[in-house]
């Protein structure tokens, strides 16, 4: 072996995720409905959902694949803009509960200790009340809108990750690589976030894929209950307005929302299991 | 003399999985006769433990591919309906694990795992098989068998859980029993009594048995043959006197030579690789390299104390009840002293749990001690704040036990080097600090353009190397290794002993050399600590304690050691 085929843990994991088919179907569908999100945000070259283009509750054909609504807009190009919700609400969620979880969970499991006991108290606490009782009561104090339901699923979906860091934190803190960094000298700061962090990181990344469809489906469950987005299609308002619709056989805009939805949570899944094989060193080689 | 019990033909294990193909025995062919035992000896990855695996087929297939013939009392084995080989699984040929504390489920109760097997291969109804239980549990010498065999493994030492697996294997009367290195997890006095035990049972019940061990020591205590494996291929295969004193192939020889033992001491000790190359052709090995070491005890240069550890204690508290309360303590170091000379090396020698391990942490306040002092170079340890503690570390360094865990995986071995001279801020600019990582690589002797590899590309003797080279970038003067070889093969441990020795004369080391193998300790030390449950059974120049030892525990010791059979030095020599 040369030096130049060396291969850290991070390249050789992704080798395998790429040659895992199904990991690959995900990322790729994954990645589509981002590009997706990504054109409707800045408005460009997406059909239009907002103008009355036809008379109402119109059946799926070839002009307009999903039908049109009440108005007579097209439901196509509704499922289409609600990726843009969906997807910024998964985004965005993370970005606010993973540091969050991430943060908390290592101090806890690297001090151990009494900064541990109220650590793991509080996330005991946080996660003994109902998910969506508290999103609910969230976003009624903080009123509808998009940016309540970012902030009430950014500040409920750290607990889980923050137990998980904790605990594989704590294994790590033994291991002997930590009591070597002592040993040269190195201090609380350097072990935890040069040496143990980059070891739990994995987990980090298989938990973002999982918290991404959480909050998507927590977005379309807030939506549905008229708490959510307001004045722009997603998939959770498109669901509500097809309860009066179903009793008069108008199915399209349930099916294209519910499908949309579907696809992206059941690639993310797959994602996150593939992610887990590849990135556990524990289940390396199997 | 009549046909043999067990009889293999040219079996050959392939391993095939999608991305790779390996042979983990190549063309294997040996007899395991009526009431011996054959024991097949090799090193981590070498294909023995595949061997048996494939006997008792327990080997998945796919991915393993399985060709020869295993004849077992006539029948192949190979050739057998699952349904009859599980038959025969346990009842005929039974087996015993390395690892006692995996090898019992948990959640049972020890009796109930050996009834199992009665109740399972013999038809008995519950009571006749827990009486057969406690039949079998004072068989294998388990005190108090009516009221142990309710005893659930926790409640047991490792000694006797390896009892009851010797238990549950013996119960259905096998043929043939199959021990895949029963003892290595133990410790030295318990595995006496565990090879003693598996002894007399084998003649009483008349078994043949196959024993697989890396350890040369154990193999010439049971064995009448031995079969030597080598990187999958079987190289030699005689009787265990022969194979010690007229051995054939080079790996044997080296084999045989490098384990350190309590007889003459050489300089340094011979290794595989003084009496084969790379390929597998046999060197010359010429006198010089086995002249007799004659340690320096009462050495001219240096005699100032370099380390004086006065009366320490280290006690853990034990925490339980509902808020962490404390409900006692565990002594682990229970008030210890010595003195070490600037450039010695003291040995630390005990069994698990005897408080070495936690001695080694408490003299570099990896952990905090009780009470008691450590006084190094004229200062107390114990007493110094944070920031010259830091300074000091520069100069006490550790080597730890396992290669796998003591290195993070998520960095290049340039950065782990690197890392010391960075916490420290010493040795220059990035440049500067690669170049002295590159110059001790190669003291070590590894490449030095392999800084941009990760420790998982490495072996566990190179990656052992790598710590050693960690452990002296700061150019410190005081190591502790703890149980530096220990997880490492024979052959390779011959050579990491020989580089710590190399260090130790280049950059003027004083040792702490920590470990439960007596021999090693008796090859490097100058001066060996006897420790049992946290205290300093005795302390004294190395060749002393070997020959004349005063203390009971530590001639119990030296007696539990598998002697093996007497190297003959001579014979090496061509």
């Amino acid at each position: 072996m040369s030096a130049q085929d060396t291969k850290s843990l991070w390249a050789d994991a992704f080798s395998r995720l790429v040659r895992d088919r199904w990991a690959l179907i995900s990322l790729v569908i994954v990645i589509i409905y981002a590009g997706i999100a990504v054109l409707a945000t800045v408005g460009w070259g997406l059909p239009d959902w907002k103008t009355s283009q036809a008379s109402e509750y119109l059946p799926p054909s070839s002009q307009f694949w999903l039908g049109t609504d009440l108005f007579g807009r097209d439901v196509f190009a509704k499922v289409i803009h609600g990726t843009k919700i969906a997807m910024s609400v998964g985004l965005v969620t993370s970005l606010i509960a993973i540091p969050i979880g991430v943060f908390i969970g290592a101090i806890a499991g690297y001090f151990g200790g009494w900064i541990d006991d109220i650590i793991s108290w509080f996330i005991t606490t946080f996660s003994s009340i109902p998910n969506i009782m508290l999103l609910i009561s969230i976003t009624l104090i903080m009123g509808k809108g998009l940016v309540s339901v970012y902030l009430a699923l950014g500040i409920t979906g750290w607990v889980g990750l923050a137990r998980l860091i904790r605990g594989e934190v704590m294994k790590h803190k033994e291991r002997e690589y930590v009591h070597a960094a002592s040993a040269i000298g190195g201090g609380h700061f350097r072990k935890l976030f040069i040496h143990i962090l980059p070891n739990v990181t994995h987990l980090v990344i298989i938990n973002t894929s999982l918290q991404f469809q959480t909050a998507i489906k927590s977005e379309v469950i807030l939506s549905y209950l008229g708490l959510g987005v307001q004045g722009e299609p997603s998939w959770g308002t498109m669901i509500d307005d097809a309860r009066q619709e179903l009793a008069r056989g108008v199915w399209w805009q349930l099916a294209g929302a519910t499908f949309a939805m579907f696809l992206v949570v059941l690639a993310f899944n797959l994602l996150g299991d593939a992610l887990r094989d590849s990135l556990d060193p524990k289940l390396k080689g199997k | 003399m009549d046909r043999p019990l067990l009889s293999i033909k040219d079996l050959t294990v392939d391993f095939i999985t999608p991305d790779a193909s390996m042979r983990a025995v190549d063309n294997m062919s040996f007899d395991v006769p009526m009431g011996k035992t054959v024991g097949i000896v090799g090193e981590s990855g070498s294909g023995k433990s595949v061997t048996s695996l494939a006997i008792m087929r327990l080997l998945p297939q796919p991915p393993a591919h399985i060709s020869g013939q295993i004849l077992f009392d006539g029948t192949d084995l190979l050739k057998l309906p699952d349904d009859q080989m599980r038959k025969i699984r346990g009842d005929k040929i039974a087996m015993i694990f390395q690892e006692p504390m995996t090898s019992l489920n948990p959640v049972f109760k020890t009796g109930a795992q050996v009834a199992e097997t009665l109740m399972l291969h013999r038809g008995m109804d519950k009571k006749t098989a827990w009486e057969k239980a406690i039949d079998l549990f004072n068989e294998v010498g388990i005190p108090n068998p009516s009221q142990k065999v309710h005893a659930y493994p926790h409640e047991m030492s490792g000694g006797q859980k390896q009892r009851v697996m010797i238990a549950m294997a013996i119960a259905c009367d096998p043929k043939l029993l199959i021990c895949d290195e029963p003892t290595t997890a133990l410790d030295v006095t318990i595995q006496k009594q565990v090879l003693e035990l598996l002894k007399g049972l084998q003649e009483k019940h008349k078994m043949s048995m196959l024993f697989i061990t890396h350890d040369l020591g154990v193999i010439a205590d049971v064995a009448d043959d031995v079969v030597v494996m080598y990187r999958s291929k079987m190289v030699e295969k005689d009787k265990t006197r022969a194979i010690f004193e007229s051995s054939k192939h080079p790996y044997t020889k080296g084999l045989i030579a490098c384990r350190p033992d309590m007889g003459a001491n050489p300089k340094r000790l011979l290794t595989v690789s003084d009496f084969m190359d790379e390929a597998g052709n046999g060197l010359k090995v010429t006198r010089d390299r086995v002249q007799v070491f004659e340690k320096d005890y009462e050495a001219k240069n240096g005699n100032d104390i370099l380390l004086e550890v006065k009366d320490i204690h280290t006690h853990f508290p034990i925490k339980g009840g509902l808020f962490g309360r404390k409900v006692g303590e565990v002594k682990a170091v229970d008030g210890v002293s010595f003195q070490l000379k600037r450039g010695k090396t003291l040995g630390l020698v005990g069994e698990s749990g005897c408080g070495k391990t936690t001695l080694g942490r408490t003299i570099l306040r990896l952990v905090e001690p009780t009470s008691g002092s450590i006084i190094y170079d004229g200062k107390d340890v114990t007493k110094m704040g944070q920031e010259e503690m830091r300074l000091l570390r520069r100069k006490m360094q550790i080597i730890f036990q396992d290669p796998y865990s003591s290195l993070n995986p998520r960095m290049t071995v340039g950065e782990i080097l690197t890392e010391p001279l960075v916490v420290h801020g010493l040795g220059g600019g990035k440049k500067e600090r690669l170049d002295a990582a590159k110059a001790l690589m190669e003291k070590v002797g590894m490449k030095a353009n392999q800084l941009n590899r990760y420790p998982h590309e490495f072996s566990g003797g190179q990656r052992q190397r790598i710590c050693i080279a960690r452990a002296l970038m700061l150019r410190p003067e005081f190591v502790i290794c703890d149980e530096s070889v220990s997880a490492l093969d024979v052959s390779i441990q011959a050579q990491v002993l020989n580089l710590l020795l190399d260090l130790q004369q280049e950059f003027k080391l004083t040792y702490i050399f920590i470990s439960h193998d007596l021999g090693v300790v008796n090859f490097i030390s100058d001066e060996v600590g006897v420790m049992n449950k946290g205290v300093l059974v005795e302390m004294d120049r190395a060749d002393r304690i070997y020959k004349q030892p005063r203390e009971e525990y530590t001639k119990q010791l030296l007696g539990a050691i598998p002697k093996g059979l007497p190297k003959n030095i001579e014979a090496f020599i061509s």
